[in-house]
């Protein structure tokens, strides 16, 4: 196969979907089941749960849990790969207690967390952090061993402070690293969320899943699939890419003629 | 200004042995030995970077400003030239005028990727002036540039040496040629484990050629 140079056609992008969606009106229409709603139907259902404000209000909780768990594990993550990927003897301490977590299912910490404290809002933000934490911790650490060694001697004859260190010579270096864990992070995060939300809280996408299930109502359990991918998209073209262009910009700098 | 009393340095096996000596401000010490023999351990040691040695050894160092030209740039690549230096106390007035004295007026904004090898040196070297060092410390300075660049370079630092008369340099170099431009005092690293073989102060006329002679004879492939 030969793959032609440049970009692909602008209208490449708009096959896929549409395509889905038409054989996705054709077979619901065919069928005629409520199990299996057309598209408009779902579209309805979306006009309605927006108009009665009961999307916003479980979109929101679960937005909420998302940034409390994501920003709490992204912080707690990186201190701990950091720490472990700059000291042999840390990462020896604590290697077998990451293993063991990575490979814990994220059920089982949600269990717990409830039968052990109940099943209020801490626990379940606390689930889903445990649950992201270690995959945090082990692409910062990939990062954090691989940092310049030349760069860390530069600043050590310059005297940089701790926050110069820190800012200016780890962090983008460790960047990559970083949107790498947030990316994973946030995928890993949003379904987590809705697993905890299923299993113990009266709001949010999970729980409005878990009561359309309870009814069959798969217009609404559609619905609001819709709306969640919407976010999580939104979030992708609106922080994540500009970040990632803003912070990647030196590394293809035109050449400068003396 | 800096008293050297290192007892040693192994990596696996012993690379430098004892090491003493003092630099006075104003000294110009050209540091020549074969490839390998430890002058850039010597020199991570002065400039305190390595951790091994007890800061009792390098005493004074606490005390003095280092500008270290290593053999890469070191500058930051995320950071232009001007946020580079301005990072090691630089104004963006003083970043400007460091950059036009190694000729490099105008660049401030660039980042250090779009530099030439040449150009790149001369940017770092700025860095090294900008925190108004006590002691320059340079890492084969004159290493892969052309002849021309190369020259450049030295008349450059020569003249730095020259408007900063109690500014202390040790230059890495491997070429005795260098030192007969910059130096006013010679160490000969070699041995092991690697010991000052000479350290000679050059002032009158001839001394250094002797030096030099030596250093043929002693070490005819590296000169």
């Amino acid at each position: 196969m030969s793959q032609s140079p440049g970009r692909p056609p602008a209208w490449s992008y708009w096959v896929a979907l549409p395509s889905f969606v038409l054989v996705w009106a054709v077979v619901a229409w065919a069928l005629n089941s409520p199990l299996l709603p057309t598209p408009l139907n779902v579209l309805d259902t979306l006009m309605q749960e927006s108009a009665s404000g009961e999307l916003w209000h479980h979109l929101g909780a679960t937005l909420g849990r998302v940034v409390v768990a994501f920003i709490l594990a992204m912080l707690l993550g990186t201190a701990i790969g950091v720490v472990m990927g700059r000291s042999r003897t840390t990462n020896a301490l604590f290697d077998p207690m990451l293993v063991l977590l990575l490979n814990l299912p994220a059920l089982v910490t949600i269990i717990l967390m409830y039968v052990w404290f109940g099943l209020v809002e801490v626990a379940a933000v606390m689930a889903v952090v445990i649950n992201k934490v270690p995959n945090v911790a082990v692409t910062v650490r990939e990062g954090a061993r691989s940092l310049d060694y030349r760069l860390e001697e530069m600043a050590t004859v310059y005297d940089f402070t701790r926050w110069q260190r820190f800012r200016e010579v780890w962090v983008p270096q460790l960047f990559p690293y970083l949107m790498a864990a947030t990316r994973g992070g946030l995928a890993l995060i949003w379904k987590i969320v809705l697993v905890v939300e299923l299993l113990g809280r009266s709001s949010g996408v999970g729980f409005q899943l878990h009561m359309a299930f309870q009814v069959f109502d798969v217009a609404a359990i559609l619905a609001y699939s819709l709306a969640f991918i919407a976010v999580v998209q939104l979030i992708e073209l609106a922080i994540l890419q500009p970040l990632e262009r803003r912070s990647s910009r030196w590394r293809q700098p035109e050449a400068a003629h003396a | 200004m800096l008293e050297l009393r290192i007892a040693g340095r192994s990596f696996g096996q012993p690379v430098l042995g004892e090491v003493f000596a003092t630099i006075e401000r104003g000294d110009r010490i050209c540091l020549l030995g074969p490839s390998g023999i430890g002058k850039t351990t010597l020199l991570n040691a002065i400039a305190g970077l390595d951790k091994t040695i007890p800061a009792e050894a390098i005493r004074g160092r606490e005390a003095l400003r280092v500008g270290y030209l290593f053999q890469e740039h070191r500058l930051l690549p995320w950071r232009t030239l001007s946020a580079n230096l301005q990072l090691v106390g630089a104004t963006p007035q003083e970043a400007e005028a460091h950059l036009a004295s190694v000729g490099l007026k105008g660049y401030g904004h660039y980042l250090p990727d779009q530099l030439s090898l040449g150009m790149a040196r001369r940017a770092a070297l700025a860095r090294c002036l900008a925190v108004k060092p006590d002691l320059l410390l340079l890492d084969e300075p004159f290493a892969s540039l052309d002849p021309v660049m190369a020259g450049e370079l030295k008349t450059l630092i020569a003249g730095i040496l020259d408007t900063n008369p109690g500014m202390a340099m040790i230059c890495v170099t491997h070429d005795g040629g260098d030192a007969e431009i910059l130096a006013n005092r010679l160490w000969y690293l070699d041995g092991k484990p690697a010991r000052l073989q000479w350290d000679d102060r050059v002032g009158e006329p001839g001394l250094i050629d002797s030096l030099l002679g030596r250093l043929r004879q002693l070490d005819p492939a590296d000169s």
